[in-house]
């Protein structure tokens, strides 16, 4: 390579950075361009990880991704990568990919005791769709049910509604996104009732106080921790709290750092909320037009089994959800429990620390951001913790306006656009509808254009709930599309693995490689995956954002939108739906649920020609019509109109995406505010218009501890989590040899006297042992995460070393996500293990 | 066997006091240039042979005292086989 190319390149390096990063370089750089090979075909996508959903530019050269770089003209990224974005072009080159269905067989046939063997998608879904038939036939619609995600594409969220809903009548529909953010999610529609955040990703350009509430974004979110970090070093004004169980990257930029006793977080919201009433500075002028308060039930249980002795004393495990109608008054005298030296001493945070945080948010002059991921989300109280923020916005007035912004982070990216937003939980429909209610199963009904009555009226099975089904054979024919349950749920080796293998069962998974849960099934289906196929994702920030499939996927791998949809011609309306039902629609008897769930004339009606020119779609190509397009629009017909308006299809494959409600054309920055939001009435202020009444829920609600503590034989906190260089179960960043590297093996992050404590050094073998289970690792003293006495961090994305048959399955009784945050271990020498206990 | 030339791009975040400490220690990592800097922010380039230095190079940096991010911006492969 000549030295004048090799500056050329290197100056046009070093434009696109200092464009991206808002500095001026000497005259003599590049401008930005294309520095590469004009045989590259370059196309817009957004990151197949986490929720902050950064837009990348796909380089694509003869059927292959070849590169990926940051998308300059996406408003969340503006050119910037993580580590892991940045190596996006290889996850899908895996020497392992899933290229052919495998069926547990012996003797030609299926056998759950059988080895895996290549078979066709005809032998793969002749075997599910006779599983299925026959146990809708003998134990009915709630003994089938799919476990989907938050890397699902809004389409395929879509179709797998309907097809569990509306196709075998089942809400056992739960995404993986219920262990990530259901917390936030049930919070949302609680207190405004209309899930997601007011605000966008600009407040962190606005405000001046960003607080940090159980979330790592230097690690978990770090193109946004970029952003913040930006804000901090250029206005003065700017100040970081961190709020954790122990020092992690993030602590590093912190101004203040608050370490925290585990499940305390609910006396420092509390105090703060003392601290704001009890100096006269709530803005009760506010609280009095738009809020109304409310109290929680308390001592609610665990979410564990109702056996469970923790169950059965607590008084309100049965109703957690109820809250009731209370007032001002009542709400300062429960405030009053929670003074500066009640929560110092509670908390272990130092008095001076709780009382800058207080100041801060009360600060008229300051504005502030809260952010919170998983450490809110995966909590015992996780709805209380959502709560309790939110009121310290309300009693402030600091909400939903440029840089006054609660905003909850998300893991995955489409945990908001279709986890949420198509509504996957159990409970849930489109547009924040419900299935318990009459009214909402009735306009899904028309909309779909289906049966009066043929919908569920009761919440399936959430995620820990089917495990425990799938273990009980209860349920018994199940599909897992686009996760790694076996390694991501909570108390894996007691509760998920042995429904998986129970003989009852049939267990079906679709993945792109085989992953612990993949290779625990009876049947694995190839999946295609991220750009091999088009699809649409909504990131944290309610923005829409949509990609062409830019290359194949490799031999018989599908996409999970294929998949559902010709899995569901195996079935007629007579199989599936009641007698009575079809006798008093007959027009609907004998079709396929093909038929009657996407061949509509709804979802049907635009032709391959609507697809844009130079792409393509498989899916589209396989079935005849515009798949995309059409299950879109009838998507987005649940939401026009209704403060949830979503643009034309087409629109979001000419945009970097759009935050809903797009009204107009036009996005919405910030929700319930007079002059930014086109659905709030002139001179009302605010309206919180997801609630009949445009007022906003104030719910309080006190400390209570957590479901399990340490105690003198198990005398550790072990907290989970996530590193930046893996993405969650590490299914996909473990393959990327660079990233692998970075980051080969989990550890046990430990504090150097808590590991002298035990004889341990930095490197040394151990086991970490809970009640349920345990693993073998290795300590780490040093390194990103910084632990206080007492506590233990392991990452869980080593299937070598599943730290979730540790965990405690105890939930949030309310939201039912699961505390991967809390429970009670000892870590002990391993080679004690082999000279004593001796038990695996 | 494939030779490979790597040039990136950095954008590093650090605490503006601690600037002159990192300026050498970035600066000391091979096939590193600084091109510009300004309130904290630096724009770096790397010259390196694969990938994986990149990504060790970018740990080294994190955990510098006083940088508060450090990312990828640009990347561009050549194949120096090829171009022989």
């Amino acid at each position: 390579m000549t030295l004048t190319r090799r500056d050329y390149l290197k100056a046009q390096a070093a434009a696109t950075a200092a464009a991206a990063a808002n500095i001026s370089l000497p005259a003599q750089a590049a401008p930005p361009g294309v520095g590469g090979d004009p045989t590259i075909k370059w196309s817009k996508a957004p990151c197949r990880f986490c929720g902050t959903g950064c837009g990348v530019m796909v380089g694509v050269k003869d059927n292959r991704v070849v590169a990926t770089h940051g998308d300059m003209q996406h408003e969340t990224n503006r050119g910037l990568n993580c580590v892991k974005g940045y190596f996006l072009s290889k996850i899908m080159y895996g020497a392992d990919r899933l290229t052919t269905p495998l069926m547990r067989m012996r003797d030609g046939r299926f056998h759950k005791d059988g080895e895996f063997q290549p078979v066709s998608w005809d032998q793969a879904f002749d075997e599910m769709a006779r599983q299925w038939k026959k146990t809708l036939k003998e134990k009915g619609p709630t003994a089938v049910g799919m476990f989907g995600s938050g890397q699902w594409t809004i389409w395929e969220g879509y179709a797998a509604s309907k097809l569990m809903r509306a196709g075998f009548r089942s809400n056992n529909l739960d995404p993986n996104a219920r262990h990530c953010m259901a917390s936030a999610a049930v919070t949302f529609i609680r207190t405004f009732g209309s899930d997601e955040p007011m605000g966008c990703y600009d407040d962190m350009e606005q405000t001046d106080i960003f607080v940090l509430w159980g979330s790592n974004m230097a690690e978990m979110h770090p193109v946004l921790w970029t952003r913040v970090t930006d804000r901090r070093l250029t206005n003065p004004n700017s100040r970081i709290f961190v709020l954790s169980t122990y020092e992690h990257r993030s602590s590093d930029l912190a101004d203040v750092s608050l370490v925290f006793k585990p499940n305390t977080d609910l006396a420092i919201l509390n105090y703060i909320a003392n601290y704001i009433v009890s100096n006269g500075l709530a803005r009760k002028d506010f609280i009095d037009k738009h809020i109304n308060i409310r109290r929680a039930n308390t001592d609610i249980g665990y979410g564990l089994r109702p056996d469970h002795t923790l169950e059965q004393r607590a008084s309100h495990a049965n109703d957690a959800q109820v809250s009731n109608p209370s007032n001002w008054d009542e709400y300062v005298n429960f405030l009053k429990t929670y003074t500066l030296d009640y929560t110092a001493e509670l908390t272990g945070v130092p008095k001076e620390r709780l009382e800058a945080l207080a100041k801060a948010y009360a600060d008229p002059k300051l504005k502030v951001m809260s952010f919170w991921t998983m450490g809110f989300n995966q909590h015992v109280r996780g709805v209380w913790a959502n709560h309790l923020v939110y009121n310290i916005h309300f009693l402030t007035g600091k909400i939903s306006e440029p840089g006054n912004s609660p905003f909850s982070l998300t893991g995955q990216p489409s945990a908001c656009g279709t986890a949420r937003e198509v509504g996957t939980f159990a409970h849930r429909l489109p547009a924040d509808m419900q299935v318990t209610n009459a009214e909402h199963r009735k306009i899904t009904e028309k909309i779909w254009k289906l049966p009066d009555g043929l919908l569920p009226d009761k919440p399936g099975f959430h995620a820990v709930q089917q495990d425990r089904m799938l273990k009980d054979g209860k349920l018994n024919c199940y599909w897992i599309q686009v996760n790694n349950n076996l390694q991501t749920a909570p108390n894996t080796a007691q509760e998920t693995y042995p429904g998986y293998r129970n003989p009852a069962n049939f267990v079906v998974v679709s993945d792109a490689y085989p992953t612990i849960t993949a290779m625990a099934a009876d049947l694995i289906l190839p999946a295609a995956m991220w750009v091999e196929k088009e699809g649409a994702y909504g990131n944290a920030e309610r923005r829409t954002h949509f990609w062409h499939q830019l290359v194949d996927a490799p031999g018989q791998a599908r996409s999970d939108l294929w998949q559902l949809m010709e899995f569901s011609k195996r079935f007629t309306t007579d199989e599936v739906w009641p007698a009575e039902i079809l006798d008093k629609n007959p027009e609907y008897k004998g079709k396929t649920l093909f038929d009657v769930l996407y061949a509509n004339k709804q979802v049907n009606k635009y032709p391959l020609s609507d697809i844009e020119a130079g792409f393509q779609s498989a899916e589209s190509k396989a079935f005849g019509f515009y798949v995309q397009k059409g299950l879109f629009e009838e998507y987005a017909e649940f939401g026009r109109g209704h403060g949830h308006d979503l643009a034309y299809f087409d629109v979001y494959h000419q945009t970097r995406g759009l935050t809903w409600p797009v009204v107009n054309n036009k996005e919405t920055k910030w929700r319930y505010r007079e002059g930014y939001d086109p659905y709030v009435q002139p001179g009302t202020g605010y309206q919180f218009y997801g609630n009949k009444d445009n007022k906003a829920n104030l719910v309080f609600a006190p400390y209570e501890p957590p479901a399990e503590s340490p105690d003198q034989e198990f005398d550790l906190w072990l907290v989970t989590g996530r590193v930046l260089e893996h993405w969650h179960s590490g299914s996909m960043t473990m393959r990327v040899p660079e990233l692998y590297r970075a980051f080969p093996g989990a550890v046990v992050f430990m504090h150097p006297d808590d590991a002298a404590a035990r004889g341990l050094r930095r490197g040394s073998e151990v086991r970490v042992v809970s009640r349920r289970g345990e693993i073998r690792s290795r300590i780490e003293t040093r390194g990103r995460n910084r632990m206080p006495r007492g506590v233990v961090f392991v990452p869980f994305f080593d299937a070598s070393q599943p730290i979730n048959k540790v965990t405690l399955d105890a939930t949030d009784p309310i939201s039912k996500q699961s505390d991967f945050k809390k429970c009670a271990v000892k870590v002990v020498p391993s080679q004690v293990a082999a000279a004593g206990e001796g038990r695996q | 066997m494939a030779r490979e030339l790597h040039i990136s791009s950095l954008v590093v975040h650090a605490r503006p006091e601690a600037a002159d400490a990192i300026r050498p220690a970035m600066a000391g990592l091979p096939g590193i240039e600084i091109h510009g800097e300004a309130n904290g922010k630096f724009i770096l380039t790397l010259e390196t042979e694969s990938e994986q230095t990149i990504v060790s190079h970018l740990n080294t940096i994190s955990l510098l005292d006083g940088v508060l991010a450090a990312t990828l911006v640009f990347h561009h492969v050549e194949d120096l086989t090829e171009a022989e």
